[in-house]
């Protein structure tokens, strides 16, 4: 069954037969790589992508039901380059291996778009759901805290 | 950067690299496949740079990048005698070629072995290029000097650069002699250079081996025996082969592929096997037997690692010996990017995509595994049709040592007779990983009249266990013995980030502070007097002035260890904080490292951070256990990682030294659970003998 999907800002047809997770569609039909595999079973967090702004992990969503909403994959909100999260991201450094870092990215920015100035526990409570083997925790904290002071630096001053 | 072209495979009509040949491919670590062609003019002095007519200079690393950062600190090595311009620089993945010999990486090597020659390759390129500048600028080479990729005539301020100078470069003599620099003068080294691999890690264009996509390429996957060393039965292929996208399904030994026209398919069609198994012996081996087998007594000798003294005759006439025995348990290494390796199958060519830590024990296993499907051809004819190729690597830890899922790959597209990738899903990962192994350790000490520990006795028996980390006590004891019984296994054991240091590390430092405070002493104030190695010695006064090491009440108890491993020495100090009679939780850990000449400070620190938080998840989460010959878990649900919210606040020190440099990926692993075990005995008056450690509930 060819679909319509709406992914980075451009409709985009692609085959979802059965239940098909967006994950796959994204990986092995449209080459969209940055977001990736690796426990299948939503735990880890590496897949999420935000349907509607909301952070969701790919590897759970049928692709069919993300019919007529918006797909943002880390290929598309990378193009907004002088993002302050990711200019701190790359300031401090964070990725190691980098396989995590777009479910990282992505989580960090949905909750800076939902929140400017989060509370540590917010930090904590979104974060946890990415997880991390070489252990970039404390430096994804410092990012999310820097880039929000940068956000609300930058909303006094405009 | 040229986006990623599968189609522009060069790299297969290049196959026939030798040693001496130029450098002809390799892949960028975004994923490009990089064939510079002989016509281009270029100045490749040797295996390690090269450098365009546009000033463009590629590094080649054949360390592989696993997120430790040899891409950068490499590059920074060569670059520092090099005199280049950094934003100038790029880096790829060395092919594998005789020119860098064994291509391995493991054992926090990287920097070390590499130390000296990567600082003479950029030497002997900058002098060819002195050379060819001063001969360019019509001034004597000892009036001119090489700067962000120019020579400069000094007195004129006339200048020439790299890229004017490829073709006159490539063309004088290779000198035999460079004088490296002086520490003084390091432009490069010792600053926090930003890694050449992030930008492509922020924006989803890196290209990891489960990213690279072939043309016509097919997808696998692969269902092996859940008992270990279990063969196949009987499975109900024909009936998987009739599920839509599925194009074959067959067995290879190690167990049943799947192959389909998507991940998906494969992943949903291993599920529908329907396998039995010849289980072999091994389905009746559990932990719990294990464990009986690790610590019963045994008429086996041991093999002897250390002796001084006589300390099994002063434990033996010691009036209050005190014994303890602790466990480790297995650990899976869980890297993010589950294993998978890419064939591309042409003309009978192999180009393999492995996400190594070894490309050449890569390719030993590719050959091997071909050997055995084509036996009329020999190994050079099969060397000859075998390339491969490193992508980046979504984590290692000492897992990507072992090269099953490229035998695997190999035996796959052999058979299928087209392109094709595999893909591990991460129930495979985990239970078909190659194990942290299930070490046991008897300790035996006695005290003199002083409080001071007298005579020491370890005994470590583990599965394929090792003696590194215990064939130095770095303590002042008179009397020492340490032996081991070394068991096979039955279960798959491998390196796992800093290898048996991790036990045997916590073996010591942790009985260490069974014997201080059995004789009435500060287990700080006891290491300070007994640590042999000025610098261990030294790491450790650091850590314990930046935790406030004396301000320990009932509210916050420290607990301190040290390890000297891979060529460095580390001290780490762990805070609990009392929240009530029965639970503690994590407060700072204190990490201080003396890895010698500190290349790029901000990658140290990054790795000691992840090894805290990677041991901690050994000291805190569940291990790997065995029911019936199977592994019980199965995925980061039942084999967790520590999270975002449990991960404490750590601080780095790195001390300056100028001795030549130490590993830095590994060595921050040992000290944390025995410092962390330290805290919980100051807590709670009783050793921890068994992991995971737990802080609630215990008092």
């Amino acid at each position: 069954m060819a679909v319509t999907l709406h992914i980075n800002g451009s409709a985009t047809l692609v085959e979802a037969n059965s239940d098909i997770p967006l994950l796959w569609v994204l990986r092995d039909q449209l080459g969209l790589t940055g977001t990736k595999y690796s426990c299948g079973i939503g735990v880890c967090g590496s897949c999420m992508v935000l349907l509607d702004g909301v952070p969701e992990k790919a590897c759970r969503i049928k692709t069919a039901e993300c019919v007529g909403k918006s797909i943002t994959t880390i290929e598309g909100l990378a193009e907004q380059t002088d993002h302050p999260l990711l200019k701190t991201w790359l300031e401090l450094q964070v990725p190691q291996c980098g396989y995590c870092q777009s479910g990282q990215i992505i989580t960090a920015y949905a909750l800076l778009s939902e929140k400017r100035d989060p509370t540590a526990d917010e930090i904590d409570q979104a974060m946890s759901q990415v997880l991390c083997r070489c252990g970039t925790y404390p430096r994804i904290r410092q990012a999310i805290l820097q880039a929000s002071e940068s956000m609300s630096a930058k909303e006094q001053s405009s | 950067m040229k986006p990623f072209n599968p189609e522009r495979r060069a790299f297969l009509k290049k196959s026939a690299l030798s040693a001496g040949s130029a450098l002809v491919l390799g892949i960028a670590w975004s994923g490009e496949i990089v064939a510079a062609t002989d016509t281009e003019p270029s100045f490749k002095p040797n295996a390690w740079l090269k450098i365009d007519t546009d000033g463009v200079v590629t590094l080649y690393i054949a360390e592989s990048e696993m997120g430790q950062g040899p891409f950068t600190s490499l590059s920074m090595l060569i670059a520092e005698e090099l005199e280049v311009d950094w934003q100038k620089v790029r880096v790829e993945h060395a092919p594998l070629d005789p020119a860098y010999g064994f291509q391995g990486t493991g054992g926090s090597r990287s920097v070390r072995r590499n130390w000296k020659t990567l600082r003479e390759a950029g030497a002997v390129a900058k002098q060819m290029l002195l050379t060819a500048g001063a001969e360019s600028l019509k001034a004597p080479i000892d009036r001119c000097q090489a700067h962000q990729s120019r020579i400069t005539h000094i007195s004129s301020s006339k200048s020439v650069s790299y890229g004017e100078l490829v073709g006159r470069a490539a063309e004088m003599p290779i000198p035999k002699n460079v004088k490296l620099k002086h520490h003084k003068n390091y432009k490069l080294i010792g600053t926090p250079v930003t890694r050449l691999d992030l930008a492509d890690k922020l924006n989803g264009k890196a290209r990891y081996g489960i990213d690279i996509k072939l043309p016509g390429m097919v997808y696998a996957t692969i269902a092996q025996s859940p008992v270990f060393g279990g063969t196949t039965k009987h499975f109900n292929g024909a009936e998987i082969k009739r599920r839509a996208g599925i194009i074959d399904c067959f067995d290879i030994g190690e167990g049943v592929v799947v192959v389909a026209k998507s991940t998906w398919q494969a992943f949903q069609a291993r599920k529908a096997l329907k396998i039995e198994w010849h289980e072999g012996k091994t389905a009746q081996l559990n932990s719990d037997n294990i464990i009986q087998r690790l610590s019963g007594e045994t008429s086996e000798k041991p093999s002897l690692i250390l002796e001084r003294g006589d300390a099994m005759a002063r434990l033996n006439s010691a009036r209050n010996p005190i014994a303890s025995e602790y466990r480790l348990p297995f650990q899976a290494h869980m890297t993010p990017e589950p294993m998978n390796c890419t064939v591309g199958v042409e003309d009978g060519q192999y180009s393999i995509w492995a996400p190594t830590q070894s490309p050449t024990s890569a390719k030993a296993s590719a050959v091997k595994a071909l050997k055995l499907l084509v036996p009329q051809a020999t190994e050079a004819e099969l060397e000859a049709r075998i390339e491969i190729v490193t992508p980046l690597l979504g984590g290692g830890f000492g897992r990507r040592i072992k090269q099953d899922y490229v035998t695997q790959a190999v035996k796959i597209a052999h058979r299928l007779k087209r392109s094709v990738q595999l893909v591990w899903p991460r129930e495979e990962d985990v239970q078909h990983d190659h194990y942290h192994p299930l070490t046991q350790h008897r300790l035996r000490g006695s005290l003199d009249e002083a409080g001071n520990p007298q005579a020491w006795h370890h005994r470590i028996t583990g599965l394929q266990s090792s003696k590194y980390g215990a064939d130095t006590l770095p303590y002042d004891i008179p009397h020492v013995r340490v032996e081991m019984l070394r068991l096979d296994s039955p279960v798959p054991i491998g390196p796992w980030r800093s290898v048996s240091n991790h036990y045997n590390a916590y073996a010591i430092e942790h009985f260490f502070d069974e014997l201080a405070l059995a004789g009435g002493q500060s287990p700080l104030e006891l290491r300070l007097k007994l640590l042999t190695e000025p610098r261990l010695k030294a790491v450790l006064h650091k850590a314990a002035e930046a935790a406030s090491w004396h301000q320990q009440d009932q509210r916050r108890l420290l607990g301190c260890a040290v390890h000297s491993s891979f060529g460095s020495h580390v001290a780490e100090i762990v805070e609990l904080i009392r929240l009530d009679d029965q639970n503690l939780k994590l407060g700072k850990i204190t990490c201080v490292i003396d890895c010698g000449t500190a290349i790029n400070p901000d990658t140290i620190k990054a790795q000691l951070e992840g090894s805290v938080i990677y041991a901690l998840s050994a000291a805190l989460k569940p291990p790997i256990s065995l029911k019936n010959g199977r592994v019980e878990q199965h995925n980061f649900h039942d084999s967790p990682i520590l999270s975002f919210k449990e991960t404490p606040p750590i601080e780095v020190i790195i001390t300056n030294s100028q001795l030549d440099p130490g590993g830095v990926g590994e060595p921050g692993v040992p000290p944390l659970a025995p410092a962390l075990a330290n805290a919980l005995l100051s807590a709670h008056g009783k050793p921890v003998i068994d992991l995971p450690m737990e802080l609630n509930g215990t008092s």
